[in-house]
């Protein structure tokens, strides 16, 4: 917690915001998103500075669901993110200019901020037909991208679309809908990937560079670890209940009113990296999906959402051990009961055959005991 | 010379009482004989010490055993869901079972993985010593020599080595006390590092004695009999168990105070020792069938007939 | 038909009759399931597990089977060191019976054992566990199987190449018997001591399971009772073998001989069952007999098994009746079998639930390696003169007359 009072007001304060409530916005923004205290003295210091970075916000084949999620957040709400934290200099949906008129902001905004400021990308580009599907200003979302990347001191693209091409990529795929790390290559791309993001993810990330100048650590697909480091399976409030051998079977049966885990109703929570069973949404406890009653389905890995149908199993990747024990001494090892049928007519066989033997042992005994040879018998038996 | 079936009889007799009482005065034990074959302890010898009265079953040590030796969770007949091995396997080094009385009114954890015996009975069988004894005492298994003959399967009293019977290129599977990294990128084996009670600690076998004697000093009464499993059984082991239930109750063999292989030597050295017995017997047969080839030779010789074929195997 | 054996002789018996098709169908698939299990594993074509890890390929077809293996052995030590002389005519088949027996036994192993590149290692001593029995008993039985077996039924291999039309061979192959009958003493010696000391070692393997082997077959006394059993069980199987080739190709029966095997043979059986019974009442544990339960059960069977045949066979009819000869020595046989078999699988009890019969799989693989040595066996006799045969089928057949010495 930040205990420094004694700085003046800054001019950029707007709205006649004091210091306490900033501190306090300041405090809950870090706080939200597991950032430590010092680090929102970082914020305030970095603010204090002037440091609010620009912020560029490109929509492409998205439902704007990412930006909307962004709404729904208090701690900072989005006025405060807007006014206090940074400076959004482009966004489609917030802003209020159009036409050429936009577009002369966003070339301004790129070029003032040109190498500081931070891009944030929703929303697929498609990449078939060279990228006719998605033009705006008669420019395609390819080359609007890569103009818009050049020049950006962080990449972060918000929400699965983005991220690996969310649900217009799904099959078939007719526009060729990609994410951005497919089209910048070789560029750092932050994805926060979901439907929607989480938007606190967003926040942490955007706090974090503008308090330290630096992104978080980012795992093989570029997902900031604080957020995407476990899968939800992991780190699941009903996982007692998967240990245990609870289930719910199927819809609105007595297991599913008991908030058993969903496992068997589809639950992708083994396969998918997310943090929505800690962070939630909306602002409200349990308001996610497995929360509500409904499995996850997956939404932030390419792998599942939108290809492994919504019942079927996930595949648990490591699975560890359940909530009963191994007995002191389990029975192992099985006996056919056809090899000791095997078994016990071959043994029957042999004891026979013995016995059969002995009896024309016996029968040649009783015959001549001449030493003159009998004719050859070539089908006699040469057992041992 | 004609040998009578007195003769014979006689010889047998004799000869199997001779035998009968080699081995059996080999093996007859006096107390001379048995400190000669015993085997003590390696002053740095290392091992774990369980105490199941700490042990809380939350079997953080599977999971991680099973990461630290790179090994595929046995989901068995789970369909994929758990990691519930049943028994130690080919991909289990390290097994949390539970033991309930059957009256449900005493209940002990058991935490079941190679003992590292003082004196292996799997080393001692092991015809290339392809499980061997390192320097620290840790029971270590060496797939360069190993035949998968599976003496090791026969001989261990507590039923540890594990063979992969479905592979081609199968092998011996049992704890090795984190061999690979102890001492290089970790200090103590993988489920002692993550014992949140530290019912399983890793150690010195004489310090982990100690501490173990401690423990039953500090609540006589408590510990089953006062004792620590693996001081003396079968001739020691390096991993101790201690608890409130009988230790047969966990499964936990009760084993003579000397090693079965001490046995065994003590019984094949009193007639190999030194290999006097095979060497002298190899003289003696020599010394005999000289005589009787001489003898046979000549008894051929006389019996030959004028018209049978020529026959060119003089000696 | 009494007769007196006198030389061994080659049967001019044709080779491919429907028993040879028979065991030759079953060798060839035990080898093809051999070939299955060395691309696939162990587990595929077996019931072992990891409480019971040796089932019928060690403990059946190496310790057991190379016990009736022995015959060469023990019937050796009759003719040569007891010096009876009668017993020479059988030698050859006593000693072919024993190279089949653990040459078969040794293909078992081969296929049992899981990691069999590394034997490779064991040809260098510095690699030896000088404490391992069963080191012991590989290196022995090998070592026996490759030089003393081998030598001893080298005479009716050369002889046939010395009756061969190729001067050069012949010469080479008569130079090659002189070695022999040169170096007899001591290669023979060879052939007394090394079976000496695996078929002991075979005893003592289990001994070093501690109290996992029943306390009825448990005692330090293994070594001596497995060899001892050794010795019967070969006389048992030249005795089974003799009988079944005199009726099946006509050689006559030389009652004598045939006679004093048995004789010998239950005198030894009583003596190793007095031991046994000694060494039970010296541990003390003579009341577990009394126990109803499967190992009571089962060593009372063994008991029986060759209690019996021995009593009987001390009378001199019943040795001189053929059907009865064959008829006890067989039930001697089963009742040795068994207890070679048993400390190792039926009273070996692994700490934990296990349980263990041999897959079909397992079984048939196990019978076939026992028909590859009926193959050879029926080959051996068609081809060399192993067969021992009375003066009358000598003339009648004008069969190749052997080697006299060896």
């Amino acid at each position: 917690m930040c205990d420094d009072m004694s700085l003046p007001i800054p001019a950029t304060f707007r709205n006649g915001v004091d210091r306490r409530t900033f501190l306090k916005i300041v405090a809950q923004a870090t706080a939200a998103i597991g950032l430590s205290g010092t680090l929102a003295a970082k914020v305030v210091e970095a603010v204090e500075k002037g440091a609010r970075p620009s912020v560029i916000w490109l929509h492409f084949q998205e439902c704007t669901g990412c930006t909307e999620s962004l709404l729904r957040t208090s701690h900072p709400g989005l006025a405060e993110v807007v006014f206090d934290l940074i400076s959004l200099d482009y966004h489609e949906t917030l802003m209020a200019a159009a036409g050429h008129q936009a577009e002369e902001v966003l070339e301004s905004a790129i070029k003032k901020n040109a190498g500081k400021y931070v891009l944030v990308l929703e929303g697929a580009i498609p990449t078939k037909e060279n990228g006719n599907y998605l033009q705006i200003a008669q420019k395609t979302g390819i080359d609007i991208l890569k103009h818009a990347a050049t020049s950006a001191g962080a990449i972060v693209a918000i929400g699965s679309c983005a991220s690996w091409g969310g649900v217009p990529s799904a099959d078939p795929n007719p526009t060729g809908a990609s994410g951005v790390n497919q089209i910048l290559e070789g560029k750092t791309v932050v994805t926060l990937p979901g439907c929607p993001a989480n938007p606190y993810i967003l926040l942490g990330t955007l706090l974090q560079y503008v308090a330290l100048g630096r992104l978080p650590e980012l795992d093989e697909l570029g997902r900031p670890k604080f957020a995407y480091g476990r899968v939800i399976h992991e780190h699941c409030p009903r996982r007692a209940h998967f240990d245990a051998g609870r289930f719910a079977e199927e819809f609105g049966d007595e297991g599913h009113r008991l908030g058993y885990c969903l496992y068997k109703l589809g639950c992708k929570g083994p396969s998918t990296h997310a943090s929505c069973s800690v962070l939630h949404f909306c602002e409200v406890v349990d308001a996610w999906p497995i929360g509500l009653g409904h499995p996850c389905f997956g939404c932030t890995e390419q792998a599942v959402a939108f290809r492994i149908p919504m019942l079927k199993p996930a595949e648990i990747v490591r699975p560890t051990p359940p909530a009963t024990y191994a007995p002191i001494s389990a029975p192992q090892g099985s006996i056919s009961p056809f090899a000791t049928g095997i078994g016990g007519l071959i043994g029957g066989a042999l004891i026979g055959v013995g016995f059969m033997a002995s009896k024309q042992f016996g029968r040649k005994t009783e015959q001549s005991t001449s030493e003159t040879p009998k004719q050859d018998q070539p089908g006699t038996s040469g057992k041992e | 010379m004609d040998v009578k079936r007195r003769d014979i009889i006689k010889a047998l007799f004799g000869g199997s009482a001779v035998a009968a009482l080699a081995t059996s005065v080999g093996v007859v034990p006096t107390a001379k004989a048995s400190e000669a074959e015993a085997v003590t302890p390696l002053p740095e010898a290392v091992g774990l010490m369980y105490d199941a009265t700490k042990c809380i079953g939350c079997r953080a040590c599977m999971p991680a055993c099973q990461n630290e030796n790179g090994l595929t969770p046995d989901t068995g007949s789970t369909g994929g869901l758990y990691q519930q091995p049943e028994t130690l396997n080919s991909s289990t080094k390290n097994l949390i079972k539970l033991y309930t009385a059957p009256d449900g009114h005493e209940r002990s954890f058991m935490k079941q993985q190679c003992m590292h015996c003082v004196d292996p009975a799997c080393v001692s069988g092991c015809p290339m010593e392809a499980l061997h004894k390192e320097p620290l005492g840790v029971v270590g298994w060496n797939p360069s020599l190993c035949i998968g003959c599976r003496y090791c399967q026969i001989a261990c009293p507590f039923n540890i080595p594990k063979f992969e019977w479905h592979k081609v290129n199968p092998k011996i599977v049992k704890c090795e006390l984190c061999r690979h990294t102890v001492g290089k990128t970790a200090s103590q084996p993988a489920c002692t590092r993550v014992c949140p009670t530290h019912a399983v600690i890793y150690g010195k076998r004489s310090e982990l004695l100690a501490e173990a004697h401690r423990r039953i000093a500090e609540r006589p009464g408590f510990y089953f009999e006062d004792r620590v499993y693996g001081e003396i059984e079968g001739g020691g082991t390096q991993c101790l168990v201690l608890s409130h239930v009988d230790y047969s109750n966990l499964g936990l063999p009760k084993l003579d105070r000397e090693s079965a292989p001490s046995q065994v030597r003590r019984s094949t050295n009193f007639i190999y020792r030194g290999f006097l017995t095979p060497i002298v017997a190899y003289g003696g047969i020599v010394a005999i069938m000289r005589n009787r080839w001489k003898d046979h030779l000549e008894h051929v010789e006389k019996e030959k007939q004028p018209e049978s074929p020529s026959q060119e195997n003089r000696a | 038909m009494t007769a007196t054996w006198q030389k061994c002789i080659r049967l001019k018996e044709p080779l491919l009759t429907k028993p040879f098709y028979v065991f030759a169908g079953l060798a060839a698939v035990a080898l093809l399931l051999g070939l299955f299990r060395e691309l696939t594993g162990l587990g595929y074509v077996t019931g072992l597990n990891d409480g019971y890890s040796w089932g019928l390929f060690k403990n059946w077809n190496v310790t057991a089977l190379t016990a009736l293996g022995s015959g060469g052995y023990a019937v050796a030590v009759m003719a040569w060191i007891f010096n009876e002389r009668k017993f020479h005519p059988i030698l050859r088949t006593a000693v072919l019976t024993s190279l089949l027996g653990y040459g078969t036994g040794m293909l078992a192993l081969g296929v049992d054992v899981g990691r069999p590149w590394n034997f490779i290692h064991m040809n260098n001593p510095r690699n030896w566990n000088p404490h391992s029995v069963l080191l012991e008993v590989a290196v022995c039985m090998t070592a026996y199987a490759l030089l003393a077996l081998d030598m001893e039924n080298m005479p009716p291999f050369l002889e046939r190449i010395y009756r061969g039309s190729d001067p050069q061979k012949s010469a080479r192959a008569l130079k090659f018997f002189n070695f022999m009958q040169k170096t007899f003493p001591f290669g023979i010696a060879l052939a007394f001591v090394l079976p000496s000391m695996h078929q002991s070692s075979l005893g003592s393997l289990m001994y070093l399971a501690g109290n996992r082997v029943n306390t009825l077959w448990q005692t330090p006394r293994l070594p001596l009772l497995y060899l001892l059993m050794a010795y019967i069980l070969g006389f048992a199987c030249v005795l089974l073998v003799l009988l079944l080739s005199s009726y099946a190709w006509d050689l006559g029966r030389d009652s004598v001989i045939l006679g004093k095997l048995a004789s010998v043979m239950s005198w030894m059986t009583l003596v190793w069952l007095a031991i046994q019974f000694i060494d039970l009442g010296y541990r003390g544990v003579v009341g577990q007999l009394l126990i109803f339960n499967r190992y009571s059960v089962c060593f009372l069977t063994e008991t029986i098994l060759l209690l019996i045949p021995a009593i009987a066979l001390r009378s001199a009819s019943v040795r001189a009746t053929a059907g009865s000869l064959f008829r006890m020595t067989f039930l001697l046989t089963l009742g040795g079998l068994l207890y070679r078999f048993t400390p190792t699988t039926i009273a070996f009890n692994p700490l934990g639930d296990y349980r263990y019969f041999p897959s079909v799989a397992e079984i048939l693989m196990s019978i076939g390696f026992t028909s590859i040595a009926v193959v050879i066996f029926l080959f051996a006799v068609k081809k060399f003169a192993i067969l021992p045969a009375s003066a009358g089928k000598i003339a009648a057949e004008a069969a190749m007359p052997p080697f006299d010495t060896l």
